[in-house]
């Protein structure tokens, strides 16, 4: 009850901050196109990349393409469209594969500690000692180019984050009281663990990973810009950005439109996470309180 | 101010193991992870030929603990291989075209630090009002901007648009040649002005502007948002009350009594993001054609020379564990109370 009650403060907040209020539009419409992009893409083969135009090459925006055409007289606007989907596509899923091997391995370490903790942890610094982005380029170097080989190079450069923000809380958690009275009422571990813990720990973790989706664009879309994320001609933000970029001086709308839309989506994000951080830091919380209701 | 000294030998030994967990790290991905690594190794071109060499020379006829030895032993000493792309040996790439990275980076840290910290300041004297919500709108925007995009648009703006920047390379050839200008340290910067090679100075400094101000987009705004975020936490502690209680002008008490206070944190938290630029500066450079080790290892990513690739990785990532023991070393000399 108690909980809820500080959600919906948390998401009355929220509203009533223009700018968190805008981060929260721009987030909700960039799910909603991601989702049916592949429906609503006004020339549906060139956003798959299919097409070859010769006489549609470089056509600056106009009504007909509102972002222009590319150097294949494909339409800028629809392939940024469907890039959505991709973009959509690359953040839950490596968001998702982080959390499932970070999950475990924080709740195991800071359930048990010990030397299963220890061990745990200390492969966990060893991904944490190369920089986040380094290790992903090594990653998807050697298992090459490809949609579902980026998100794994990008996830295993992921997890250890989530890894230690969950083993911080499960330690927390597991000296509260009421896992105490847990154990006593004779629960094996197996139950306090899903029953106990993870209910608790995690939420904190969900959070953070639903904001970090931003992050994951970004860094995708710069794994497809030096050429070691998606194969040409799937129309990722960040290989369109690349695609665009030959021809930049005489057709600056190719690269142009596909950044636009990493730079909004990502600002979304990292604005609502802003948001979401400070209306639920108590502290805070009280002063923006006070400014928002005026008492 | 006095080092820990014991503080600093412990360190020093955590950075050993973190560098070999590193090698162990790189090892396991590049021969382990690979069904065929010799293939990874030997380029897209390779002939059969050259496939068995460079099995040879991986040792992946050996069993794996004797592998990881070699590897180690190759390793240091500098046994790194031959790029098939440039056709000299990687350590000799990598270490050449380190420091012009290093100037790159440093140039953007200071812009970043210069720049971020007075932001940070006002964003947080001023807080809850249009302009900490501004400067918040700026900070997220540059914290979100694809570096690599933004290098672009600089690029088509400044240079090619209203031509009033140079957008590649790190100095004018011609400049050079008429100047008679050398070499010394690597940082032209600093070349220059001990050669008096005033010419060079304007020009590579003109040059720089560019990449440096793109690189120094995340810095900056990461800067700005930790010194916003403690200096709010310092302005509500009691000795800035009494400061206040005092009748100090408020310039005194938020620069000189505050910012003290935050900087500790700040600087800790812009040395860790030492990791995330070096990698901004592999697009930062590729689209500048700064002749950096981003531009090399962007190049070799470009062509599949994976030899190459790795050696910029390994460098790079043993860098940034250097540099994060120099700023923990730091940041424990500002702050004595920082612990192991």
């Amino acid at each position: 009850m108690r909980r809820f009650r500080e959600q919906r403060i948390v998401l009355s907040l929220i509203v009533k901050k223009p700018l968190s209020f805008a981060s929260l539009i721009i987030v909700l419409t960039f799910i909603i196109i991601g989702v049916s992009s592949p429906l609503i893409v006004p020339y549906p083969e060139d956003a798959w990349g299919l097409t070859y135009n010769v006489e549609k090459r470089f056509l600056p925006p106009d009504i007909e393409h509102p972002f222009g055409t590319d150097a294949l007289g494909r339409d800028v606007f629809s392939r940024v469209l469907l890039g959505s989907s991709f973009s959509l596509i690359i953040a839950i899923g490596v968001i998702g594969l982080a959390l499932i091997i970070g999950i475990p391995v924080g709740v195991l370490a800071g359930y048990y500690g010990g030397r299963t903790g220890t061990v745990l942890m200390r492969i966990t610094d060893m991904f944490l000692a190369f920089p986040p982005l380094l290790l992903a380029i090594v990653l998807a170097a050697t298992l090459g180019r490809g949609l579902l080989n980026l998100i794994i190079a990008l996830a295993i450069s992921w997890w250890p984050w989530y890894a230690r923000l969950v083993y911080v809380q499960t330690n927390t958690v597991k000296n509260m009281p009421y896992v105490d009275a847990a154990k006593i009422a004779g629960l094996s571990n197996l139950k306090i663990v899903s029953k106990h813990i993870i209910p608790n720990a995690l939420t904190p973790t969900f959070v953070q990973a639903a904001l970090d989706m931003g992050s994951a664009i970004l860094e995708a879309a710069g794994l497809s810009f030096i050429g070691v994320g998606v194969k040409p001609p799937t129309p990722e933000w960040g290989l369109l950005v690349s695609e665009g970029w030959q021809s930049i001086n005489y057709a600056w709308w190719i690269a142009f439109f596909p950044g636009l839309a990493i730079l909004i989506t990502v600002v979304g994000f990292n604005l609502l996470a802003d948001a979401i951080r400070e209306s639920a830091d108590p502290r805070i919380r009280r002063t923006i309180l006070r400014k928002v209701i005026n008492f | 101010m006095p080092i820990n000294r014991e503080y600093l030998v412990k360190r020093l030994l955590l950075l050993i193991f973190v560098v070999i967990g590193v090698l162990f790290m790189t090892f396991i991905i590049t021969r382990v992870i690979p069904a065929r690594p010799e293939l990874l190794w030997a380029g897209p071109h390779a002939t059969i030929e050259q496939i068995k060499k460079a099995r040879e020379q991986l040792n992946l006829d050996k069993p794996p603990h004797i592998q990881f030895i070699l590897y180690l032993q190759d390793f240091f000493l500098g046994n790194w291989g031959v790029s098939w792309r440039t056709r000299s040996p990687i350590l000799t790439d990598v270490l050449s075209s380190l420091t012009a990275t290093l100037e790159l980076i440093i140039v953007a840290f200071a812009i970043a630090f210069i720049l971020g910290v007075p932001f940070g300041v006002v964003a947080a004297v001023k807080k809850y009002t249009w302009i900490d919500d501004l400067a918040r709108i700026i900070t997220v925007i540059g914290a979100s901007i694809p570096v690599f995009w933004l290098a672009l648009i600089a690029q088509l703006v400044f240079g090619t648009w209203l031509g009033i920047l140079p957008s590649a390379k790190r100095v004018d050839e011609w400049v050079v040649i008429v100047t008679g200008f050398k070499q010394i340290t690597g940082f032209y910067l600093i070349d220059s002005l001990i050669q008096g090679n005033f010419m060079v100075f304007i020009d590579s400094l003109k040059h720089i502007i560019l990449p440096a101000v793109v690189l120094a987009s995340y810095p900056f705004c990461l800067s700005a948002r930790m010194t916003r975020a403690v200096m709010m936490e310092v302005l509500t502690e009691p000795h800035v009350r009494s400061l206040v209680a005092w009748g100090l002008p408020q310039r005194t008490i938020f620069f000189k009594y505050s910012l003290r206070n935050t900087l500790a944190p700040v600087i800790a938290s812009i040395g860790l993001s030492f990791g995330y630029t070096i990698v901004g500066a592999f697009m930062v450079e590729l689209v500048f054609v700064w002749p950096g080790i981003g531009f090399y290892a962007a190049m070799s990513l470009l062509s599949f020379d994976y030899p190459a690739v790795i050696g910029c990785v390994v460098i790079v990532a043993i860098f940034y564990c250097i540099i994060n023991t120099v700023v923990d070393v730091i940041h424990s000399v500002i702050d004595p109370r920082v612990k192991l």
